[in-house]
């Protein structure tokens, strides 16, 4: 397997502009000739499909919602970090990238993130000609926010709904490209295989999700924007409908699959009420500003929160960490909210829940100051927990939200499957062990808007493209593949449902791959998702038939692959014998309980090859190394 | 572009045409009333009125055949939207109820259709029974004019007439209830606030006009006609 | 609380062609704390478990933005709570006993593909006739060279929030997606990058929205009171003067 990431050589800050005048250009009258198919229309796959359509490339998009408009990207809150300095406060392309490849825990490729850095400017200024409708100051220039403890304020932000914004923008630039016939938007389509002819990426087969038919098409590169698999963890801040399916299916197809253990946990989510939790609500960090972490000190202890006097009350954030306290990173405060609930201290009805509480911050400031702050937070507390935040203390626990693994890819985004091309939180690229909050979003369109473009390009002008049609041979096999996968699904007709074996991964997952793991939970971990898969295929119940549209079968579909990812992560995690960023391991960490990284042993990026499934996963681990030449490595300390 | 006449076929074009004729319909409906409480004035006042606008001979004509063209446009509208609807939804819900809040569906939104029909054949009556109606004449300051006073009070003896009268004004209001802030808001009102305003002067507008409307023909009656306190005949 | 039991009345619906019909469920051991969805989620896993069909709906993230849920519950669209998707509303606003009919977005325009899923592609269609400014990717100026007043910026912003989902049409007696097509307009139109092609674009996204077949605005204001976003039906007004300044 190759793994070159083919970084250019010369000094960081000139990598990405050499590469610029280094790649191979297609002439106007060429383009047209070329067809390129985007799956996904989040962010990423959005603003190429766009991008890649007004260069003149014919494009084909495939999403799975009935519109493009719905990729989970719609859901981020917080905003999209950029480093134009207009607070001038000192911020920089270089701090900008500095903060990203530290906050990733120095797992993620020096080139790759000073790229992102340089090209946030140029998604502001796209994203603002483009209508979107950015908060602004008084004097009607742009604002900023400091978010997710970062020393400057480079985050722009629509309200609380900047994905929303910025994918509507990336949506609306689609459209646009649909109206002048550039675009063929493939709305309710699912994506079950790659075709790979003569070595290639040459088209992908789908299943319709109305009518049922499974459905071939052909295309001279491939670019794969489906999103994260963070719904391997059945409870998650994903979208329903976010899945690993496209992804995996390119790995089944020789596709790297690189760092997949590195899963974000975010700490503020509104606890799970019940057995029928669908999915998990993340409530904003920056409620850790003013809201003070707690449990009682006592073990099952039931009385309401506010009789708990201040002395039994254990602020173990602020006992832990005296000089961050509360504002501890994401990782950190998710970990120690699972220490004191691992404890028998957590509160609420499962006892898998912390008190976030603004007593103090109302008795201080006041009640229409913090309304001011956060009151459409605490709206949306009040909604979904019935309890009134400004009177009891907010119940939270953290939950699974965002995963920096994904396919391998290449400084052009090119997958180890030539044609292939990954782009956002698909990919793995550039969040190394750990994202810093407001980064995805600006993942996603850099990709989308200002790498794909010109490296699809480079790939075409490059290669030597056979005429291949649908009816190639490849195209039947892979067609016949999905089609048997999903007769025998259904031809199955246990007595299990399909949520319920997916409950029970998210279960083994969570409790064992989730915020700390350890060799043995790891291994253990193993062997039940085996077990659990084996169970799956005598026993899941898959209503109804394929001829139609049936959510129940998509799901099912979707499930096989986070078996599959499952044990895959497991492995990693195991491979990793070290802690960094979101990946803790029990065994390395220092008797204060802070993570140990080991940079001599780790520093590369784990790239596993699938190699079969015969009752366990038959993988092969590669590694790239990560060199880092321009910042020093050090170790994060919140003490 | 299109143009206008294709402009004012487009579904904003056709709202823009029933908010203006819809204005233009109230400012007549105003008229209107101003001279039917002439009744109540001088013995003479109604008729010397009436007397008055059939003097201004080719001039009513325009104004006449203006205001059938307004009417047959705004019906025309009013009556396309309305078959227009069940083509836009032919399978219709089982259950429907208004969330209310901000809505301003109520019996006068939802029964525009249904008043305005009423109110079209109305008119047809109406002008039947006044314009084209068998009135005698009657010598006013020496000039020999219609005597349409009496004939309305005749006219309005007869409870069909006075209580179908009556019914078809509480219709207008209703119509009037949601119409006025409706073309309003047809003529491009945007103003949330100003919005809320003009909802609540249409309806005591609405109300204004029907009560004036129906207290005629429903005095006339039970007060005996020119027996009637406030109505002098001679 | 204890666990409720509820009375659901759903319209079923093979496909587009079948005519479809109201099925009865008695559903119980419902909890004050699921969302709407999760409610049905158990309904589904009550029917596959006695080897029944479960009912289709379309829902994704599940928090309110991504406007993939759009089902008219006892004759309201997204349910009986004001500025709610239907993925944000909570049992316990119903009680013990109380049935619930659950319909299928209704018009011609979105013509049922299963159950409670609808096709809502025309509203694509809409967008797809203007609602953008043709910007080319890398043509964009520096972004702080065009500056927007606040009180513009947050305007836009108030009619940008649109999440699609289509309980406009749903709600509107007449099935017309003026609100839905005003927003977009009134988003675009009011800001100066908006201005170019604002006439071209007044006109199209008016045409393409009668077109699909969507009905007339009788200024009911019902899509307003259904919005889960709260949208006025001010970008109606918006969007009639924007036509007609366009036409003039």
């Amino acid at each position: 397997m190759n793994l070159d990431p083919k970084i250019p050589s010369g000094p960081l800050e000139d990598k990405w502009k050499q590469h610029l005048k280094d790649v191979k250009l297609v002439s106007p009258n060429n383009k047209r000739k070329y067809s390129v198919i985007v799956v996904g229309t989040g962010l990423a796959g959005a603003s190429a499909a766009a991008s890649l359509a007004e260069l003149g490339y014919n494009v084909k998009t495939f999403c799975i919602q009935d519109s493009a408009r719905r990729a989970h990207s719609i859901a981020a809150q917080g905003g999209i970090n950029a480093a134009k300095n207009y607070q001038n406060d000192g911020d920089s392309v270089w701090r900008l990238f500095y903060d990203t490849i530290k906050g990733g825990d120095y797992r993620s490729r020096e080139a790759n993130v000073y790229r992102l850095a340089e090209n946030s400017n140029h998604i502001i200024d796209q994203a603002v000609a483009q209508g979107v409708p950015f908060g602004r100051e008084y004097g009607g220039l742009l604002d900023n926010r400091s978010f997710g403890g970062a020393q400057v304020s480079r985050t722009f932000y629509s309200r609380g709904q900047t994905g929303q914004q910025l994918l509507l923008g990336a949506y609306q630039a689609m459209m646009k490209e649909v109206h002048s016939g550039k675009i063929q938007n493939y709305p309710r389509q699912e994506m079950l295989d790659l075709v790979v002819v003569d070595g290639k990426a040459r088209g992908i087969i789908t299943r319709n999700l109305v009518s049922g038919e499974i459905q071939k098409w052909y295309a001279d590169a491939v670019v794969l924007c489906t999103g994260g698999y963070g719904n391997v963890f059945y409870l998650s801040t994903n979208a329903k409908n976010s899945n690993v399916t496209a992804a995996w299916r390119c790995h089944k197809r020789g596709a790297a699959f690189a760092n997949p253990c590195f899963v974000q946990i975010h700490p503020t989510c509104i606890p799970v009420s019940g057995e029928y939790q669908s999915k998990l609500t993340l409530m904003s960090e920056s409620l850790r500003n003013d809201g003070r972490v707690w449990v009682p000190k006592a073990k099952g202890d039931k009385r309401k929160p506010n009789d708990i006097p201040e002395d039994e009350r254990y602020y173990f954030l602020e006992e832990r960490y005296p000089s961050f306290g509360n504002l501890v990173p994401r990782d950190v405060a998710s970990r120690n909210a699972k220490l004191v609930t691992d404890d028998g201290l957590g509160v609420g009805e499962t006892g898998l829940a912390v008190y976030l509480d603004f007593r103090d911050a109302i008795k201080r400031e006041g009640k229409d100051v913090i309304q001011a702050k956060y009151g459409n937070l605490f709206d949306m507390y009040e909604n979904i927990a019935d309890e009134n935040p400004y009177e009891t203390p907010m119940k939270i626990f953290p939950a699974v939200h965002y995963t920096m693994g994904g396919l391998w890819v290449d400084y052009n985004l090119m997958s180890n499957i030539p044609g292939l091309f990954v782009a956002g939180e698909a990919n793995f690229s550039d969040h190394g062990a750990n994202r810093l909050g407001a980064s995805a979003l600006m993942q996603g369109l850099s990709d989308g808007y200002f790498i794909i473009p010109y490296t699809v390009g480079n790939y075409l002008a490059d290669n030597e493209f056979s005429k291949v049609s649908t009816d190639h041979e490849a195209f039947k096999e892979a067609a016949e593949t999905s089609s048997k996968q999903l007769d025998k699904l259904l031809s199955i007709q246990g007595d299990k449902t399909i949520i319920e074996f997916h409950r029970e991964l998210g279960k083994i997952m969570w409790d064992k791959v989730g915020i700390s793991r350890s060799k043995e939970g790891l291994e253990s971990a193993i062997s039940q998702i085996r077990k659990l898969r084996e169970e799956f295929w005598q026993n899941v119940r898959v209503p109804g038939e394929a001829g139609y549209y049936n959510k129940y079968l998509e799901y099912a579909l979707r499930l096989v692959d986070y078996f599959e990812l499952a044990e895959l992560m497991a492995l990693d995690a195991i491979d990793r014998n070290e802690s960094c960023g979101c990946h803790l391991r029990d065994e390395y960490q220092s008797e204060e309980g802070e993570a140990i990284r080991n940079d001599d042993d780790y520093a590369y990026v784990a790239a596993w090859e699938y190699l079969g499934v015969n009752g366990k996963l038959e993988t092969k681990l590669h590694k790239e190394p990560l060199e880092f030449e321009f910042v020093e490595m050090k170790q994060r300390s919140y003490k | 572009m299109p143009s206008i006449i294709e402009a004012f076929q487009s579904q904003v074009g056709r709202k823009i045409l029933t908010g203006l004729t819809g204005f233009l319909l109230l400012f007549f409906v105003i008229f209107h009333l101003a001279g039917n409480l002439a009744i109540f004035g001088d013995p003479d006042a109604m008729n010397s009125y009436s007397h008055f606008l059939h003097q201004l001979g080719p001039l009513l004509w325009i104004a006449r055949i203006g205001l059938i063209i307004i009417f047959v446009v705004h019906a025309w509208i009013g009556i396309s939207i309305w078959l227009g609807k069940r083509k836009a939804r032919p399978k219709d819900y089982n259950v429907y109820s208004s969330k209310g809040g901000p809505s301003k569906q109520s019996l006068s939104s939802r029964s525009m259709a249904f008043t305005g029909f009423v109110l079209l054949v109305f008119v047809v009556i109406h002008i039947n029974t006044f314009a084209l109606g068998d009135a005698g004449t009657v010598v006013v300051d020496g000039e020999q004019m219609t005597d349409i006073k009496t004939l309305v009070i005749n006219t309005f003896q007869n409870p069909i007439y006075a209580f179908g009268y009556t019914f078809v004004m509480i219709l207008l209001g209703a119509h009037l209830g949601h119409g006025i802030w409706s073309a309003f808001t047809s003529l491009t009102l945007r103003s949330p606030k100003a919005s809320a305003t003009i909802y609540t002067i249409g309806a005591v507008v609405a109300v204004l006009l029907a009560a004036g409307f129906l207290f005629i023909p429903l005095y006339i009656y039970f007060g005996g006609g020119c027996e009637a306190a406030l109505i002098n005949c001679n | 609380m204890s666990d409720m039991t509820i009375n659901l009345k759903i319209w079923r619906q093979k496909n587009s062609t079948d005519s479809g019909r109201f099925e009865d469920y008695l559903l119980p051991g419902v909890n004050e704390h699921m969302s709407f969805l999760e409610m049905l989620d158990v309904l589904n896993e009550k029917l596959m478990k006695e080897g029944g069909d479960p009912v289709e709906f379309d829902h994704d993230c599940r928090e309110g933005i991504c406007g993939s849920c759009n089902m008219v519950i006892n004759g309201r669209a997204h349910g009986p709570k004001h500025q709610t998707a239907a993925c944000q509303l909570h049992m316990r606003n119903y009680n013990d006993g109380d049935t619930i009919v659950i319909e299928p977005p209704r018009a011609a325009a979105f013509p049922v593909i299963k159950d409670l899923v609808v096709d809502r592609s025309a509203l694509d269609r809409i967008i797809e006739a203007g609602g953008y400014i043709s910007v080319k990717t890398g043509a964009a100026p520096e972004a702080n060279l065009i500056p927007v007043p606040q009180e513009v910026s947050n305007q836009a912003f108030d009619y940008a929030t649109c999440i699609g989902c289509g309980a406009c049409v749903a709600a509107c007696p007449n099935s017309s997606a003026s609100l839905f097509t005003g927003a977009k307009l009134s988003h675009l139109n009011s800001l100066p990058q908006g201005q170019p092609e604002r006439d071209k674009r007044s006109i199209a996204m008016v045409n393409q929205m009668e077109k699909e077949g969507f009905g007339d605005c009788s200024n009911y204001a019902e899509c307003e009171a259904v919005c889960p976003v709260g949208i006025s039906i001010s970008a109606i007004a918006q969007m009639r003067r924007d036509y007609m300044k366009a036409v003039f």
